[in-house]
């Protein structure tokens, strides 16, 4: 009879006077866009409120088991449920990898450079919140036709990265990361290096100047040198000095120096020095 | 008699007066909208910024200072827009998820007449993450907060929080700017 007597008065008091807190319970944590179940002791309807990195909820609920939808918990981070002056907090942990967010640096590269190509992945799920469970991830970089260069490594706090070689050939190089069933590709396009050896030959032309031309201008791993490049000739000779600027074209330069009885006639691109004639005198 | 009324030292409404500004002193600032008191708190420390362990590419010494600044005063304004609930407080230290994500909070928090105040006792921030390229920072941080929640002027609950953060700032034109900000269970 007294304990009834006293669950009554105290039931009274609560509702009239007093908050009287309920005991609320959530799960530790919960995936992003699932939804759970809040747990508020007691029974009768009351407030609920939910504050999370990606939004602000106000309910009235029934106390008891209090379901929160999986669009109200899309964000990941920690979540505080209050209900009655009683609180509890969870944790919404991003879902499975939906997206890859693929930095390729840089658009253009010599090729065969040391570590010259890098890549940043960055995981996320479908609710922009990035995977921390470490994934394995699989970098690859080829030229079309060519076996390219591959790296697997693993994701840390929702990121993967990689430095790689440029590949030997020249061309658009597909840069492609995977993880599971996402794959996201860059194209790098891969240019010949600077020239590896310039050979020059030299003709007379009718009008008695001389003609050079480069044989076709190559990197050190074959490709051809860019058309554009500019290849100068030069011409020393008992008047001076002479020079020519010309740029490849069809993989090839040409140019005309000025007549001369002997002359040391050089070519270079770059840094890079071909070899030297001596004209006149006896090629 | 207007005049006179207005004149006429009335001695008895003094005590309260006081009272009444006294009462309104110790209102929450939750309790005025738009007149909250973030702009007069003192600035988030940093309490400290390791970047030590910032791979593949080290971070140099003048970018640390500046993403310190920033990222200080990105929780600066954080705190101040979830506390007035002004989303607009966020466009200059946030953009992507992150501006969104809190947009959308604070959106929700006004529509419900909710707000959060949150005393901030320092980061250690350890940057651990800065890409080859220098368009990503990525870091993690832990926080210590007082946070109260409030329902109009009401505080519904308060808690003192120890809390892990991971962040990814990426620069804008002139600073770095929070693009994710991502609250973890600590490790």
């Amino acid at each position: 009879m007294f304990p009834l007597r006293r669950s009554l008065i105290l039931g009274i008091v609560c509702a009239t006077v007093l908050t009287c807190a309920a005991q609320v319970r959530v799960p530790a944590t919960v995936q992003a866009g699932s939804g759970t179940t809040v747990q508020a002791s007691g029974s009768g309807s009351t407030m609920l409120y939910l504050f999370g990195p990606g939004g602000a909820l106000k309910r009235e609920v029934q106390r008891g088991n209090i379901e929160i939808s999986g669009q109200e918990l899309k964000v990941a981070g920690r979540y505080t449920v209050i209900v009655d002056g009683d609180s509890a907090s969870f944790f919404v942990t991003a879902a499975p990898l939906q997206k890859i967010a693929f930095v390729a640096h840089p658009s253009r590269v010599p090729a065969a450079a040391s570590r010259a190509v890098q890549g940043s992945a960055f995981l996320f799920d479908g609710f922009q919140n990035l995977v921390l469970t470490p994934i394995p991830v699989t970098f690859r970089l080829a030229v079309e036709g060519d076996n390219g260069e591959e790296r697997r490594t693993s994701s840390r706090d929702g990121v993967a990265w990689v430095q790689l070689n440029s590949g030997r050939r020249s061309g658009p190089a597909h840069f492609v990361v995977t993880s599971g069933a996402i794959q996201v590709r860059r194209i790098v396009q891969q240019v010949a290096a600077d020239p590896c050896s310039i050979r020059m030959s030299a003709l007379r032309a009718p009008d008695g100047n001389i003609l050079v031309e480069t044989a076709p201008v190559q990197d050190c791993s074959g490709n051809a040198v860019p058309d554009g490049t500019i290849v100068t000739f030069t011409s020393v000779d008992a008047a001076g000095r002479s020079a020519v600027d010309a740029r490849i074209k069809r993989g090839i330069a040409r140019a005309e120096l000025p007549a001369s009885r002997s002359a040391t006639l050089s070519v270079a691109a770059g840094v890079v020095l071909g070899n030297e004639i001596h004209w006149g005198g006896g090629q | 008699m207007i005049g006179r009324i207005g004149i006429r030292p009335n001695f008895w409404l003094f005590p309260v007066s006081l009272i009444v500004i006294l009462g309104l002193a110790s209102v929450s600032p939750a309790g005025l909208p738009g007149a909250h008191v973030a702009a007069a708190r003192p600035p988030v420390q940093l309490s400290s910024f390791d970047i030590a362990s910032a791979v593949p590419r080290p971070v140099e010494e003048t970018t640390a200072l500046s993403v310190q600044r920033d990222y200080a005063h990105a929780w600066q304004s954080l705190i101040s827009a979830l506390e007035s609930n002004r989303a607009d407080l966020l466009n200059e230290d946030f953009t992507g998820g992150a501006r969104q994500q809190w947009a959308e909070a604070i959106s929700l928090q006004q529509r419900n007449r909710l707000s959060r105040r949150i005393e901030d006792h320092g980061h250690h921030v350890r940057v651990t993450f800065y890409s080859p390229d220098g368009s990503a920072m990525e870091a993690t941080d832990t926080a210590d907060f007082d946070i109260q929640y409030y329902e109009g002027t009401r505080i519904l609950f308060s808690e003192h929080v120890r809390t892990r953060y991971l962040v990814l700032l990426t620069p804008g034109e002139n600073s770095w700017k929070l693009r994710i900000l991502q609250e973890v269970p600590a490790s």
